[in-house]
């Protein structure tokens, strides 16, 4: 009994911890005209307020907003996706190459973005897509090593006999992938896709480096700059935040109990 | 049941089965080929000339790696990279098994306390790095407002070298362990219930039983954790841009930093490489090392 109620003071207090720069963020971004950024945000007042809503859109945050929006989408179900193949073929096809090429994508985990962030620069620059939605999509929507290790690992825990079944009746590979494994593998499924979307949606270098024109500006991007174009408009800033975490939060509370179960399946060998 | 098939049907069914595969490989080769290995390569090609921008590429050979053996401030950023890592990885890893600990118990409203503890990583690191810049403010600030109400002066966090570099790292642990401890909780749920059990019989021995049983069987989830933190930590970028810009002085330039601004801001390409070689070789040393002491460590375990 005491433990419990142990247990649950710290988890109060963490929590708190942890969702307390949100609630100051809340209490910034709806703060009313009359009170300056400068002053404590929660300084008891005026009514809540849209104005920094106003301004921040004033300003073209809703051009990066749909940006990021479709950037993510895009990027994100080009990862799933042809992760979900690769995946596969690692997990079920015998083919030679196969172990090589499997560590040779594990270990690319290793590679820091930031060293390879000059020759994908340049590689941009030769091909044209410097300031380009391709090239600020393409180099990272085509393989996600940590994707494909997940979903490998997640599909040979299935059973090769509920596959062979549908191979003897005929079907073909990827017609077993998509009606056998992948039915079956929805939790990692929700799993891989909500990292995507999350780093997709939060990402920063690539983009503040590839893109230069306003209008395929991100989210990230746009914050950081909010930062010196409007002065520090900290009411701004903070309704910007707000409104980049909503959409993952809401992903998260949706998904919770697919993602605890799926790194639990998994085992993270 | 299907009949033996003749060799050559055989033969073509396995080269079939080799351009399926392939198939299904093609674009993530692309993508890890093309997109991750090749730039390696290539940034190591770089590291040996001069390039400046407009300039044309001059092949300087190890000119560049020479230039970085005596240029203290590489050493500095990659001294200042080691101490972030240093604070970040055990703080991390340590706060979120704690906390993996707490939540992995059967209890009311536990997953609403679990998603609450998660939060923090989705925060885009951006938009929190410059809420936690306010934060941190020495002023306005709610941390030395908060100190202020025990008649306690507050510091100025991020404008003080001795503080600012364990003021971001605060942020990154904040940021993560709700996240790593994910990890720990499957770990967890992963042990057997006959070997969870004992530790709830006698509170005297539960250390004991977290020492000896509990964290041995971890010991899979714990290398997860440690290299994906150490790659993560040795990365950072986001929060320290538009909390600190490397500063004040370079107390926080950090290594990822230090490269983008020779290569974007200075437009060296060829020695901006040369330090992502450098800071390349540092990942890989620190992650194999950890493999090594993990393997050595790891002998009743057989993979499955």
């Amino acid at each position: 009994m005491k433990l419990r109620s142990f247990t649950y003071a710290v988890l109060v207090v963490g929590c708190a911890f942890a969702i307390f720069p949100y609630f100051l963020t809340v209490l910034t971004a709806f703060k009313g005209p009359g009170q300056l950024s400068e002053t404590l945000p929660w300084e008891p007042g005026l009514p809540p307020s849209v104005a920094a809503f106003d301004r921040l859109f004033g300003s073209g945050f809703g051009g990066y907003l749909v940006n990021t929006a479709l950037v993510t989408a895009g990027i994100t179900l080009g990862q799933v996706v042809f992760a979900i193949l690769a995946a596969y073929a690692f997990a079920r096809l015998p083919f030679p190459g196969r172990d090589v090429l499997f560590w040779v994508y594990l270990s690319t985990l290793m590679v820091p973005p930031v060293v390879t962030m000059i020759p994908l620069y340049l590689m941009m620059q030769k091909l044209g897509l410097v300031d380009t939605w391709a090239g600020l999509m393409l180099p990272t929507m085509l393989g996600t090593p940590y994707a494909i290790f997940l979903l490998r690992q997640f599909f040979r825990s299935i059973p090769v006999e509920l596959e062979d079944a549908a191979r003897i009746d005929g079907a073909g590979r990827v017609r077993t992938l998509v009606s056998i494994v992948l039915p079956l593998s929805r939790p990692i499924l929700v799993t891989v896709t909500t990292l995507a979307v999350v780093a997709n949606w939060n990402s920063f270098l690539w983009p503040l480096i590839i893109t230069s024109s306003e209008d395929k500006r991100l989210l990230s991007v746009g914050i950081a700059l909010f930062k010196s174009e409007i002065g520090v408009d900290y009411n701004a800033v903070m309704a910007g935040s707000l409104i980049a975490l909503v959409p993952l939060l809401v992903l998260f509370i949706v998904f919770q109990r697919f993602i605890v179960r799926s790194v639990a399946v998994t085992g993270l060998k | 049941m299907l009949r033996a098939a003749p060799r050559r049907t055989r033969r073509a069914a396995r080269y079939r089965q080799t351009v399926v595969a392939y198939a299904l490989l093609a674009p993530s080769l692309v993508g890890v080929l093309g997109f991750l290995l090749a730039p390696v390569v290539i940034v190591i090609v770089l590291s040996l000339f001069d390039w400046k921008l407009l300039a044309t590429p001059e092949f300087v050979g190890l000119a560049n790696y020479r230039k970085l053996l005596t240029d203290g401030d590489v050493w500095h950023s990659m001294l200042v990279t080691l101490y972030y890592v240093l604070i970040c990885v055990p703080g991390t890893t340590i706060l979120s098994l704690l906390l993996a600990l707490l939540v992995d118990r059967k209890l009311r409203w536990m997953k609403y306390f679990r998603a609450l503890l998660v939060i923090p990583w989705m925060a885009t690191p951006v938009a929190l790095g410059l809420v936690w810049t306010w934060i941190f403010d020495p002023g306005r600030g709610a941390l030395n407002q908060f100190l202020g109400l025990f008649g306690i002066a507050g510091p100025a966090w991020l404008s003080s070298p001795l503080l600012a570099m364990p003021s971001v790292a605060a942020v990154h642990i904040w940021q993560f362990a709700g996240y790593n401890m994910l990890f720990f909780l499957a770990g967890l749920q992963n042990i057997p219930q006959s070997l969870r059990e004992a530790s709830s019989l006698d509170g005297a021995s539960s250390a004991k039983h977290f020492f000896t049983i509990t964290l041995p069987l971890l010991r899979p989830t714990m290398l997860f954790v440690l290299i994906t933190n150490v790659i993560g930590s040795f990365q950072a970028f986001d929060t320290i841009f538009v909390m600190t810009e490397g500063g004040p002085g370079d107390s926080t330039e950090v290594a990822t930093y230090l490269i983008y601004d020779e290569a974007f801001r200075k437009f060296d390409f060829g020695y901006a490489s040369t330090i992502s070689v450098l800071l390349f070789a540092v990942v890989l040393i620190a992650t194999i090392s950890q493999f090594v002491y993990f393997e050595r460590r790891t002998t009743y375990e057989v993979s499955g």
